[in-house]
């Protein structure tokens, strides 16, 4: 069978007021020569400017997979599913959330429907943040900080509102959170486009050329359920049946914590870069083609979660190195 | 009734089911319409399909093809009616469209989408986000009926009288009695979607989200969990006789026994139609036989008989893309079978 092409999917986040709606219009009017499906949520800030609307009721679902027991957007599959079926081919779908969604059961859709697999794909998550507001909206709401830490972009937005030594503590809130995601500094959502769309941030390819902010463990906390990110290097190749063991027992009792995992692995006896990305419990991960000649075979895996302190990480990914 | 069409057939069997042309496709109406096939009916002589281009296209034998350019999207769910067909699309509208090319609007929903449809001899209903419409021959205001989260399908027993309504955690049945629709929840975790009514009405059974089946006993409620696919079932269909419901969502059709108190509990399916470890993706029975079609994610497409677990009598060979829908006209005298990238077969069943 021949592989069809996937409609890329782009997930608009971010809370109510900090401007999804205007990106969403820039996309639409400046991206005139492309087609859009866009579904939206029935609270929608303002009016948007495309012919193929859908509203959508945000209903997440609970998923009983074997063991694994995860949330997904029940009526994006069934959109996605009737979008599918147009004899018009779309090309691309832009998904965008009320303000206060938690965006894995968004992404978890993309890993768990195997029709929604197999004829989308999920581009990239795209948080729009209001320099204004996003310090106390951190501190206040569990999906500000879930918003950021699923992103595979942070519009900083209305950054003329505040000082720029406030916009630079922001950006680093954000950093601490999420070391993935590439922060674009905005007044009225003026990112280049290209720098939204068409990223492919979830493919396992891209995973080998974002280059994370690599930052110290150890960076002190406000609260306790706060969401950060930690980051491990070993220059000792691991052992295929140790990390397995470890990652795998890991996810399946600390899953609801890890909030998104990545990371390229050099095994003892393998002569390929092993490639992985996980969001809560699911994870996908394949073999990624030989290492480049004349560098380095390091491993490095990042974790973004809560409570990440208490999973002594390191002590596993340590005993994963093979002797 | 017993059809000819296994003796005639057989002897066309070759080695390579999916490889060579079959009688079926040299006789027959091959089209590539590049239009997504969504689904296919029955209707007397003919067959009524929908298209992802919002047309209802009718396939009469000996007769071209006639096109009613109906929704302005995709038409999401099409049901049998009296003479044509009720469809509901993603422009919000749910039509009644007869074979003539007739077209009433029966309901405009503003922004949402209709995604379920269903047709009974005393009641017409469709679904759009968490409600059901019914409509009765006399009232033309429907009456709405509620549920905890949008429906993923729609259902009339044989008789008519009860609506089996599929929703995210079980489905509710609903019942006149005295000009008062009363319902009655079944509960199950999860998500269920197409729905349907055992033949004889005592068992009501729900494709889930997960791949499996999920059923209830109507009278006690009692639970019958079918599950064990390698994928999620999209289709599904009822083989006369014991009667069977035959499924998609395996690497055959699996062919679930209704008869009895106790219908499928406890015991194993019948499994036919296997085909070099394809996935099926589409089923439907041969009226009147204990034999159904089953349509792979090839684009292949075998018959078998449910007491015959070896024989299988190629249909169609693989064009690349799955099978969406397939209908066999009234006295099994011509099928139709479509394809995600519309592909087309229109053709003569017996010789």
């Amino acid at each position: 069978m021949t592989e069809e092409a996937q409609v890329p999917v782009t997930v608009l986040t971010g809370f109510l007021g900090a401007g999804k709606t205007t990106l969403l219009n820039r996309i639409l009017t400046e991206e005139h020569g492309r087609r859009f499906a866009v579904i939206v949520n029935e609270f929608g800030e303002e009016g948007i400017d495309n012919d193929l609307v859908v509203d959508a009721d945000e209903e997440v679902f609970e998923m009983n997979n074997g063991c694994i027991c995860c949330t997904v957007r029940g009526d994006l599959i069934r959109i996605l599913g009737g979008l599918m079926k147009r004899a018009d081919q779309l090309d691309a779908i832009i998904v965008e959330t009320t303000g206060l969604a938690d965006p894995a059961p968004v992404a978890q859709t993309f890993f768990v429907d195997q029709d929604v697999a197999d004829k989308t794909k999920l581009d990239a998550i795209v948080t729009v943040a209001d320099a204004v507001h996003l310090s106390d909206q951190l501190g206040e709401h569990h999906e500000a900080e879930e918003q950021i830490a699923f992103a595979d972009v942070v519009l900083l937005n209305k950054t003329d509102l505040v000082e720029a030594s406030e916009t630079n503590e922001v950006e680093n809130r954000i950093k601490k959170i999420n070391p993935f995601a590439k922060i674009i500094k905005t007044t009225h959502c003026s990112a280049p486009l290209h720098e939204v769309l068409g990223l492919d941030a979830f493919s396992l390819d891209r995973i080998l050329e974002v280059e994370p902010d690599f930052l110290d463990s150890d960076h002190d906390h406000e609260h306790d359920d706060d969401v950060t990110s930690v980051s491990f290097t070993s220059e000792t190749p691991l052992d295929l049946d140790k990390f397995q063991n470890w990652f795998g027992e890991l996810l399946r009792t600390q899953g609801q914590d890890i909030l998104r995992s990545k990371g390229i692995l050099n095994f003892t006896g393998v002569d390929e870069r092993y490639v992985f990305q996980g969001v809560h419990m699911l994870m996908d991960a394949s073999p990624m083609g030989l290492w480049p000649e004349g560098k380095s075979r390091s491993s490095r895996v990042v974790f973004i979660g809560r409570n990440l302190e208490n999973m002594n990480l390191l002590e596993g990914f340590e005993s994963c190195k093979a002797h | 009734m017993q059809s000819t069409l296994s003796l005639d057939l057989h002897s066309q069997m070759s080695a390579f089911p999916n490889a060579q042309i079959t009688e079926l496709e040299k006789r027959g109406l091959n089209i590539q319409t590049d239009i997504p096939v969504v689904d296919a009916v029955t209707i007397t002589e003919s067959v009524a399909v929908s298209f992802g281009d919002g047309a209802v296209r009718f396939f009469r034998p000996g007769l071209a093809y006639t096109t009613v350019e109906a929704h302005k999207g995709v038409i999401l769910s099409m049901v049998a009616d009296t003479g044509g067909v009720l469809t509901g699309g993603d422009d919000g509208r749910f039509l009644r469209i007869t074979q003539d090319g007739a077209t009433e609007e029966i309901y405009k929903f503003d922004s949402k989408w209709v995604d379920c449809v269903a047709s009974s001899k005393n009641y017409s209903a469709c679904s759009s986000g968490n409600s059901a419409y019914v409509w009765d021959e006399l009232h033309l205001r429907p009456t709405r009926l509620e549920h905890p989260s949008t429906i993923g399908g729609l259902a009339f027993d044989a008789k008519g009288r009860r609506l089996a309504v599929a929703h995210y955690g079980g489905a509710t049945i609903w019942e006149k009695h005295k000009n008062r629709w009363k319902s009655s929840r079944l509960v199950w975790n999860g998500s269920h979607n197409q729905i349907t009514f055992s033949p004889d009405g005592k068992f009501i059974v729900t494709a889930m989200q997960e791949n499996a089946l999920h059923g209830w006993r109507v009278r006690d409620k009692a639970n019958l969990a079918m599950s064990g696919y390698p994928a999620k079932i999209k289709s599904f269909d009822w083989v006369e006789g014991t009667p069977f419901l035959v499924t998609s969502g395996a690497h055959e059709a699996v062919c679930w026994p209704f008869d009895g108190k106790f219908g499928p509990m406890e015991r194993k399916p019948v499994c036919v139609a296997s085909n070099n470890n394809e996935l099926v993706t589409c089923v439907t029975a041969l009226p009147g036989d204990d034999a159904l079609f089953a349509g792979f994610r090839d684009g292949s497409v075998l018959a078998a008989e449910v007491s015959d677990s070896k024989g299988v009598i190629p249909i169609r060979k693989a064009t690349g893309s799955e099978i969406t829908a397939m209908a066999v006209s009234a006295c099994n005298t011509h099928i139709f079978i479509g394809d995600a990238k519309g592909n087309i077969l229109w053709t003569r069943l017996v010789g």
